[in-house]
């Protein structure tokens, strides 16, 4: 199959134009940006673009399955496990995200066990996690904060994310563990896109869907854990679900999605943990929120096949396509529901059906010669009748196949009234259905004359 | 507003002396569940529907993005009239409601592209909102009191502190000029700073300038020492006026719209074929859910007011399934969790344990070095009652709670089991085989049950009088005759119309 080939190719283009993008990030911050990489901002822009690729590549999973705000609720409610790892061992960020991860698991849990039992919907369970884990998040902090020590400093930096926080030690932390999770993702590859897009056959089929949907969900808790440090757990489902959803709009496999996550991920975290970097004012969850809105918004609009530029291009060349055919058969028939072929149809009745369109078709049929003008009203031309029977035949044939296909034993195909069936049959097929046609004109005919 | 808080004062002053009202008012606690109370009864009343239809998560992108209408209400507001209206003015709710509006439409606007799906439209729509406001908050207006904290927790427990005071008698208001005898004149170097002069150089120039010019309330002026007559006051917190109109509004909105929203929330199809416009009522619930998320803004925080729109409806989902009821239990609920969540923010959980006991006895059990006083955030704490609530209706809930549910299935399971029991002895009992198929030491076996579960069984059929045991055989009673056959009949009868 050829056009799959090329389509292919136009991705992996893309996917290597937006990872030069990204990495042409770093001269253009510092000549235009004058950003100074030193130490520091080396290591917080290597955990951003890190944490972006680790999110990006499980978000994909959270917006295929209808869970983008799952992500919202588990990044809340992470929030208790930070306070109570705090509580009991201090600040270490690997206790931390321990904590976090479990109090956000349990989060999962509760969701389940109160969809399975009750008849509350998923979303409104999500809704009380997030409130009620989010509430004794605070509750905790509060009473932490009210400590005479100092040590809890910086413990709020979670809720909005702060990348100057960032140490060498959370970079290597992030890899390893985003490096665990991907092996994870590696090995149930085909089990995870089974339960992701077919539950119920993967159920039919013995697959453990709830383990596996458990496991999944264990990932996505992993991945949001990860950023909360940058991107704080109220923005924590921006960064989870946007550049999945841009990289949706570029391709419909999964594999490539996954990638295009990855760098558009590891582009908005990045820049994000950059620009915020200048700036240390402005909390770094928001920036990267804003630069992955950025890349979703392009993705929206200029997305091929899918984007709505796209579509709108699309959407004007149909209309002028059609345009010529719809004002032809218009006047086809009008003449000879009148009397014959020839017969010039007013220009007012053509502008009154069609409007707009009318005025499209006749100038391009104008311009094949296929219609004329006389007094104010239109006519076709020898030319002009020739198409339009040719035409109408055409419209007459895919009318008897969509009958007939059964009974006369043709090839199945997808009806496109546009195309000349010719093309889209075999000739055999066509002569066939061109034989009906004309018994049944006949038939007609017959029973004209007979009364 | 104040003409309206004057109206209340009088009318409760007819039931309460002035010192009492005071007391009351000035008492963190009182004005605390007052607020919270509220807060709760509206946003319950709100989220009731907003649950019913499955648009729950939308109350807390509401809540999220009102901060965004409020920051630009407050930019707009700063470069137009030159300064910064207060948190509690008109301006700033009518900001966050069309920014709350705003949401929903732009979430609907990146759904109906087709492009992406509705939770990733609202997932999207508002951490952009939201962090646009954020950005602004630290970039634009980081020198007010419009803090990150404030945002999430609210300050309810200083809510008494923010009050209008009203005057009752000896209300003598002074305004001071410089040339009032009272103004206190100062000398000011007018130079110093534009020519690098010091005020001790003796090339400084200085104006007298009145440093006490303005107008001042009966209480500014009595606080001041320009009045001699104390003026007779009572203060009111400004939340718990804006708190009552908002949820008075609410009430009303319910009332008069009552049927309207009752069947576009039930049935939306037939609501628009009746002509009801239900995308109106949409987006006036949308408008309402804004108006009460940033009311509590200020009290509870953004984050917070999400608890008090889905858990006490859900709770009270549990419970009922009339929607008056529903509105009803879910409004208790969420007043409930604000009454005894102030209780817990001190420590105290239901007056049935101390918080403060339980961080001593985990202090002893782990040697934690905790700290042994739990004061904490007043809003989260009302917030975590009113999800124990949650949990109490989920255990305990009569029709739909763990434990009725439990007990409703093992009740089947037994019931089942009886019948299968029946069916068996009824079949057997006097055919040839009778002997082997009833022993009762060996039924157990043809069921594939455990002995200790055939026993049970046994017992209870034998209770029930419905089965008897004659010589290591079992046997039905008259009784136990007539239940087999009756249930063989509605078998039948459910096969036949089956088919």
């Amino acid at each position: 199959m050829p056009k799959p080939n090329t389509s292919n190719r136009r991705i992996w283009l893309l996917i290597t134009a937006t990872a030069i993008i990204a990495a042409l990030f770093i001269p253009f911050s510092q000549l235009v940006l004058h950003v100074q990489y030193d130490y520091t901002l080396r290591t917080v822009a290597l955990g951003g673009a890190l944490l972006g690729i680790v999110s990006g590549v499980l978000g994909c999973f959270a917006v295929l399955r209808r869970q983008s705000l799952l992500g919202d609720a588990l990044s809340h409610a992470a929030l208790p496990g930070v306070a109570i790892a705090f509580l009991l061992a201090g600040r270490d960020l690997a206790l931390l995200l321990i904590g976090a991860g479990v109090t956000s698991w349990l989060g999962v849990w509760f969701i389940r066990l109160v969809t399975g039992t009750t008849r509350i919907k998923q979303d409104a369970a999500m809704g009380i996690v997030l409130a009620a884990w989010f509430a004794a998040g605070i509750a905790l902090l509060v009473y932490i904060q009210a400590r005479p020590d100092a040590s809890q400093a910086g413990l709020d930096t979670f809720i909005f994310g702060q990348a100057a926080a960032i140490i060498e030690r959370d970079v290597r932390l992030i890899a390893s563990v985003g490096a665990v999770s991907f092996i994870v993702l590696a090995l149930f590859w085909k089990e995870f896109k089974l339960i992701t897009f077919d539950p119920e056959f993967a159920g039919a089929n013995g697959f453990r869907v709830n383990l596996l949907s458990m496991t999944l969900s264990t990932l996505i808790v992993v991945a949001i854990v990860l950023g909360l440090q940058l991107a704080g757990v109220i923005l924590m489902v921006g960064m989870l679900i946007a550049s999945g959803i841009a990289a949706r709009q570029w391709t419909n496999q999964l594999g490539q999605m996954v990638i295009l996550s990855a760098v558009f991920g590891a582009f908005a975290g990045g820049a994000g943990a950059i620009v915020s970097a200048v700036d240390a004012d402005i909390p770094t969850g928001p920036l990267i929120v804003v630069v992955a809105f950025l890349l979703v918004a392009l993705s929206l609009g200029f997305a091929p096949g899918r984007g709505l530029v796209w579509t709108l291009l699309r959407q004007r060349s149909d209309r002028r396509r059609f345009a010529a055919q719809t004002i032809l058969e218009d006047l086809y028939h009008y003449a000879l529901d009148h009397g014959r072929a020839d017969l010039p149809a007013p220009e007012p009745f053509l502008l009154g059906v069609r409007g707009a369109t009318a005025r499209e078709g006749l100038r391009q049929l104008l311009a094949r010669g296929h219609v004329q003008r006389s007094n104010g009203a239109w006519m076709l031309t020898p030319a002009g009748i020739e198409a339009a029977t040719r035409d109408d035949r055409n419209h007459q044939l895919w009318s008897l196949y969509r009958q007939y296909a059964d009974d006369l034993n043709l090839p199945v195909i997808a009806e496109d009234r546009q195309q000349d069936i010719a093309d889209a049959l075999p000739p055999e097929s066509v002569a066939k259905l061109e034989y009906k046609l004309d018994t049944i004109r006949n038939a007609a005919t017959n029973a004209v004359t007979k009364n | 507003m104040f003409q309206l808080e004057e109206l209340i004062i009088n009318l409760l002053l007819n039931f309460i002396a002035r010192e009492d009202l005071n007391a009351f008012l000035r008492n963190p606690q009182h004005t605390a569940t007052i607020v919270g109370s509220l807060i709760a009864v509206s946003g319950a009343l709100l989220g009731t529907f907003l649950l019913l239809r499955g648009m729950s998560l939308t109350s807390d992108a509401i809540s999220h993005t009102v901060l965004l209408g409020i920051v630009v209400a407050f930019i707009l507001m700063g470069s137009v009239f030159g300064q910064h209206p207060d948190l509690s003015s008109v301006w700033l709710i009518v900001g966050a409601a069309v920014a709350g509006v705003a949401t929903v439409l732009l979430t609907e606007l990146i759904y109906r592209s087709g492009l992406v799906k509705q939770d990733a439209a609202l997932g999207l729509a508002f951490p952009l909102l939201f962090a646009i406001a954020v950005i602004l908050v630290s970039r634009v207006v980081s020198d007010v009191h419009l803090d990150e904290d404030a945002v999430m927790v609210g300050e309810i427990g200083v809510a008494w502190a923010n009050t209008n005071s009203h005057c009752l008698s000896g209300c003598e208001s002074v305004t001071i000029t410089p040339e009032d005898p009272r103004a206190e004149t100062t000398r000011q170097c007018t130079n110093c700073r534009a020519l690098g002069i010091s005020p001790r150089d003796d090339k400084a120039e200085f104006t007298q300038i009145c440093t006490n010019c303005g107008h001042y309330s009966p209480a500014q002026a009595w606080q001041a020492g320009f009045t001699e007559q104390e003026p007779v006051l009572v203060f009111w917190p400004k939340s718990i006026t804006v708190m009552a109109v908002l949820t008075l509004l609410t009430l009303l909105a319910i009332l008069l719209f009552y049927k309207e929203l009752k069947l576009s929330t039930f049935d939306p199809t037939l609501a628009a074929a009746l002509g009801f416009r239900p995308t109106l009522l949409h987006y006036g619930l949308m408008v309402l859910v804004s108006l009460v998320a940033v009311g509590a803004f200020d009290a509870v925080g953004s984050i917070l007011v999400v608890a008090f729109f889905i858990i006490p409806p859900a709770a009270a989902y549990l419970l009922t399934d009339r929607l008056p009821r529903m509105l009803l239990y879910s409004s208790l609920i969420g007043a409930a969790g604000a009454y005894t969540g102030y209780d817990l923010a001190r420590g105290n959980l239901l007056g049935i344990a101390d918080l403060s006991d339980i961080l001593a006895a985990l202090n002893n059990l782990f040697g934690l070095g905790l700290s042994e006083r739990w004061d904490s955030s007043i809003s989260a704490s009302m917030v975590l009652m009113t999800f124990l609530f949650f949990l109490i209706a989920w255990t305990f809930s009569p029709k739909y709670g763990l434990v009725s549910t439990m007990l409703r299935r093992r009740n089947q399971r037994r019931s089942f089991d009886h019948q299968v029991v029946l069916g068996h002895i009824h079949h057997h009992q006097d055919s040839p085989a009778a002997g082997e198929e009833l022993a009762v030491s060996t039924l157990y076996r043809h069921f594939r049950w455990t002995p200790a579960k055939m026993q049970r069984t046994l017992r209870q059929l034998r209770a029930r009088n419905l089965v008897q045991i004659e010589a290591g055989l079992v046997s039905l009673t008259g009784q136990g005759e007539t239940h087999a056959h009756q249930f063989r009949q509605t078998q039948l009868t459910n096969e036949s119309v089956g088919e």
